[in-house]
């Protein structure tokens, strides 16, 4: 036991180490016991975090009257890390797991009170302990952001680390990723990638792992499993096809889109119904599945970075507009319908096309096609040299013009590469179900 | 003996972390499957009562409906704590003079029995060091919590456990005592003056499991027991009694194996082919499909398994409940044999097998699957070694006949990590004045009051304030009707109403209750008069002057209801009416 408070009581005990035992009486003379923890983020001002022998937080007040005693001999506490060696995962033949950050790779930070991705090979085992016994899975890990921080440029690094592992000998690679933006790279991965011997999944979690109800295992278990699928040869993306636990919708990576901020069915197809099932115990794929090719994998890039994604809207005025697209090579229009913008947007529209900057036009309906001879604004559009791209997501679209615009050497080339089906992106044909 | 209480009051608000209706419903509009694992807290250790419950490798089908939204499903994060919720939980603290917190932070209680869609309890401590007089006795108040029921078990069992979600999301005001209390008739006391407190604040909903208490139980010289969730409060002194004497021939227990030397064999011997030729029963059943029996070896316990002078208790059936909770049906030990299709000569083969003399005694464990088989003797045959030790720490189950059933053992602190999804609420001196200015009466000056203001006999009042009907009995003196009339409506004519077995409790509406009141009141009937004329209320008179003319206190009811009413009776086996009367009136 040792020292008072000297003038301010606060100086001294916001300076603890954590795991720090105290005994402290409040200015009502209420006497607390406990272990420091780390704050809350949102805690108020003066508020000492006290994790009770109860095993109950509570935040307790430190005014100039507190008074406190230090416990002595209470080392802070280390997590505890056990995890099996990594070395006898590493058969070739099997499927690779490369790791991005991301809720299905992340935990509770009882440093900030927030959900932090974990970064290495240990970690991912300490909350996936199956993995080591679904047979041959090596675990790479590449990022440690979750997914908003991601940039086009991740994309191409994921992409040669997919073509590592093809070359490694991997039959199927998984990608566990953020979910924020894991559409935009299943999009941009399906454009990056070429002659895929075997599938690429991405998976996401929808709760952290550090939960007991968490959606990462079962959706990581059921990944793996269509990694091993020796029937496809694209891009997907696996999650919760529904509210339970037992089955998982397989989505190609060009159709895919996150629907829902936070269900475990959040991933959804749009203009029709996914690639295929997986219910637990056999991988069940549709008739538009594109088979494995022969192989090498390769990386067909660059991506050119110098484009962007605008959003119509009322009151979305033209200069507005024109300063956005100022120094791009091109921009993906979320328009109206079946693929507007307001009229006195075709001046700069115009004057981009002729300057020649790729205008490429989608819906910010998301379901069902833009096409540009139903109305008169649609037509007025075409004349001014905008590329309408059918039923793809803009999100799809954006990935597809990044990926075009590295690889056309001039506009009428990035066109023709944006109109050209290059993983199945384009639907085609829209059928009469339901939008899932 | 030490007892001390956990009672756990719904509050009639809408629910803790959403806005849907604190409403139990039986329509069902959606229902999804769910498994859960344990998951590590802040030092991502796994609780044994976490770990417990996932290596039985459940799934749980929750069902969802009007009283519920996304949050209940996991499928969307918590909103901010309910003010209105934790204002009623700070008012309790307040009535028991117990210390707000400064900041009240929300956790996360593992609880993987499915009960939550989360796989955890949020659950918060709003205050501490309270008091609470009983009966002359001080009692401390360890704690005020306020947290989020869990979800109604409705149906299932292994591989699939059903849950409604209607109930998950209700916030609960916990209320601990510390283990202050000596026996079961006093822990009926504590509970029921904690139960008016909460009552007190108007803000609590009524009826059949909206109230439920842990009672944790450890007899002098024995360990804390849980027994978790007794929803009748008349039962308290009972499962404290029965918990009591349950230690005690388990203290006694152990003391004879000490004289004796006594331990248990841990390892498991395969005796099928010694009961090939069992007769019907558990281990023929068990054999018959595919299945083991293991023999556990208990040199020096016989006699100590079955009954026991002076106790209805038994130490099988602490070995029985190990079974049970690892899905099998039971256990057979040598106590109770030849029985269960085993005859002497069963027993015989066995003794010579496992080398033990009639001084021993054994248990076999028999299922089909022989890994359930291993497991529950894993179970059995810690329990068994626990005999040396004395009583184990567990959480126990009530049974409706007082007794208690093994669930899982004693959860510990390390199922409790921050919810970080909420934000954390700071309690103001403004918001506690606010609170502090509006505070209910104590039931104590309630029941002062009544007894002046109404001219009622103490007991009376005891059972007004006590019994949950201060509301009631206000609501209707206030409509003029003389107190002690109404106090006797309530506590003695309306208790004592039959319905038939598994039938709700009666209960007609308040304007029900006024006229029959009335009717006193004008002398178209009796006081006396009160008991048939809510019996046939009861039986299904639409309304009160029907139950007064059906009751043969007024002109005959119309044909058509008489009717309908002679077919509703008719099949209902524990009628009301005393049979005379039903005569008279044909």
């Amino acid at each position: 036991m040792a020292s008072r408070g000297s003038d301010d009581p606060w100086d001294r005990l916001r300076e603890l180490p954590l795991g720090q035992k105290v005994e402290i009486t409040d200015e009502r003379g209420v006497r607390w016991s406990g272990t420091v923890i780390p704050p809350h983020e949102l805690s108020g001002d003066r508020i000492l975090t006290l994790k009770l022998s109860s095993g109950y937080n509570v935040g307790v007040r430190v005014g100039p009257a507190t008074t406190y005693r230090l416990h002595e001999g209470a080392p802070p506490r280390a997590p505890a890390r056990s995890s099996p060696s990594p070395s006898d995962r590493r058969a070739a033949g099997g499927v690779e797991l490369l790791t991005t950050g991301g809720t299905i790779a992340s935990r509770v930070d009882y440093e900030t009170g927030g959900v932090r991705p974990v970064g290495d090979e240990a970690e991912i085992l300490a909350f996936y302990p199956e993995l080591a016994h679904a047979g041959s899975v090596r675990i790479t890990p590449v990022l440690d952001r979750l997914s908003e921080n991601l940039t086009p440029a991740d994309w191409s690094r994921l992409a040669e680390k997919v073509v590592e592992a093809f070359g490694r000998g991997a039959t199927g690679v998984v990608i566990a990723h953020g979910t924020d933006t894991l559409g935009f790279t299943a999009a941009g991965l399906s454009f990056l990638l070429a002659d895929l011997p075997g599938p690429v999944v991405l998976v996401g979690a929808q709760r952290s792992p550090d939960r007991p109800s968490s959606d990462g295992p079962s959706n990581l278990r059921a990944a793996v499993e269509v990694a091993r699928d020796r029937r496809l040869g694209e891009v997907v993306v696996v999650m919760h096809a529904g509210l339970s636990d037992d089955r998982f919708a397989i989505h190609r990576g060009t159709w895919v889109r996150k629907m829902h901020s936070s269900r475990r069915d959040a991933f959804r197809s749009r203009n029709g119904p996914p690639l295929g099932t997986f219910d637990g115990r056999s991988v069940e794929l549709g008739p538009s599945v594109r088979p494995p090719a022969a192989g090498p994998a390769r990386v067909e890039g660059p991506l050119d970075p110098s484009a962007g994604l605008l959003w119509s809207y009322p009151g979305l005025s033209a200069e507005r507009a024109a300063t956005f697209v100022d120094g791009l090579r091109g921009v993906v229009l979320a328009g109206t319908g079946l693929g507007h913008v307001a009229h006195d947007h075709l001046g700069w529209i115009r004057s981009a096309t002729d300057r020649g900057v790729v205008v490429a036009m989608t819906t910010q309906c998301l379901e069902g096609t833009v096409d540009p001879y139903v109305y008169a604004t649609g037509r007025e559009l075409l004349r001014s040299g905008v590329t309408f791209l059918d039923d793809l997501l803009p999100e799809t679209a954006y990935a597809k013009l990044l990926w075009a615009l590295g690889r056309g050497r001039d506009p009428a080339e990035v066109r023709t590469l944006l109109l050209r089906d290059r993983a199945g992106e384009f639907r085609r044909r829209r059928g009469l179900e339901d939008p899932p | 003996m030490k007892v001390g209480l956990e009672v756990h009051q719904q509050l009639a608000t809408a629910k803790l972390f959403c806005r849907c209706p604190s409403e139990l419903t039986d329509r069902t509009d959606a229902s999804f499957v769910r498994s859960l694992r344990p998951a590590g807290g802040e030092e991502r250790t796994v609780d044994a009562a976490a770990t417990f419950q996932a290596s039985r490798g459940l799934a749980y089908r929750y069902e969802s409906g009007p009283s519920n939204c996304l949050v209940e499903s996991d499928e969307e994060p918590p909103r901010p704590i309910n003010d209105e919720a934790l204002d009623v939980a700070l008012t309790v603290a307040l009535l028991l003079r117990a210390r707000p917190v400064d900041e009240i932070q929300v956790m996360r209680k593992i609880v993987v029995d499915g009960s939550n869609t989360t796989g955890f309890q949020r659950t918060a401590l709003v205050a501490v060091d309270g008091v609470l007089e009983v009966g002359g006795r001080r009692h401390e108040v360890l704690s005020v919590c306020l947290e989020e029921d869990a979800a109604r078990r409705v149906g299932g069992g292994e591989p699939e456990v059903a849950y409604r979600l209607d109930r998950l999301g209700i916030p609960l005001v916990e209320v601990a005592t510390g283990p202050t209390i000596a026996s079961g008739a006093e822990a009926r006391e504590v509970a029921q003056e904690i139960g008016a407190l909460l009552r007190a604040t108007r803000r609590v909903r009524r009826g059949i499991g909206t109230v439920r208490e842990d009672l944790n139980v450890s007899a002098d010289g024995g360990h804390r027991v849980e027994i978790k969730g007794v929803q009748e409060l008349r039962k308290i002194g009972e499962y404290v009694d029965r918990e009591e004497a349950r230690q005690r021939l388990l203290l006694e227990i152990r003391g004879e194996l000490e004289r004796r030397g006594a331990r248990a064999e841990p390892e498991a011997v395969e005796v099928a082919g010694e009961l090939a030729d069992a007769g019907d029963g558990p281990i023929a059943s068990a054999l018959r499909h595919g299945g083991t029996v293991l023999a556990l070896r208990l040199p020096g316990f016989a006699g100590l398994l079955g009954p026991r002078p002076g106790t209805d208790e038994r130490f099988g059936r602490e070995l029985a409940e190990q079974a049970r909770a690892a899905g099998l049906g039971g256990i057979v030990h040598s106590d109770e044999l030849p029985a269960y299709g085993l005859t002497d000569e069963h027993v015989r083969r066995l003794r010579a097998r496992l080398g033990s003399a009639d001084a021993d005694a054994f248990v076999l464990v028999a299922d089909r699957s022989p890994d359930r088989a291993r497991r529950a003797f894993a179970h059995v045959a810690a329990r068994a070694a626990h005999a040396r030790v004395g009583v184990p720490g567990e959480t126990r189950d009530p049974l409706p006949d007082g007794r208690s059933r093994y669930s899982r053992p004693l959860p510990g602190r390390d199922r409790m990590y921050p919810e970080t999804d909420v934000p954390p609420v700071p309690v103001t001196a403004a918001r506690l004045a606010r609170l502090e200015q509006a505070l209910p009466e104590r039931p104590g000056a309630t029941l002062a009051r009544l007894e002046r203001e109404h001219r009622l006999a103490a007991e009376l009042a005891r059972q007004i304030v006590y019994g949950g009907e201060v509301d009631r009995f206000e609501e209707l003196t206030a409509r003029g009707h003389a107190g002690p009339l109404v106090a006797r409506l309530l506590i003695q004519e309306l208790p004592a109403v039959a319905v038939p077995a598994g039938a709700p409790a009666f209960d007609p509406p308040l304007a029900t209750l006024d006229r029959l009141l009335a009717a006193v009141g004008s002398g178209a009937i009796a006081k006396e008069g009160l008991a048939p004329v809510l019996a046939a209320l009861a039986r299904g008179a639409p309304e009160v002057d029907a139950a007064i003319r059906d009751a043969g206190l007024g002109a005959r009811p119309p044909r058509s209801w008489r009717r309908s009413w002679s077919a509703s009776s008719a099949g209902s086996s524990r009628s009301c009416a005393p049979a005379g009367r039903r005569r008279s009136r044909r």
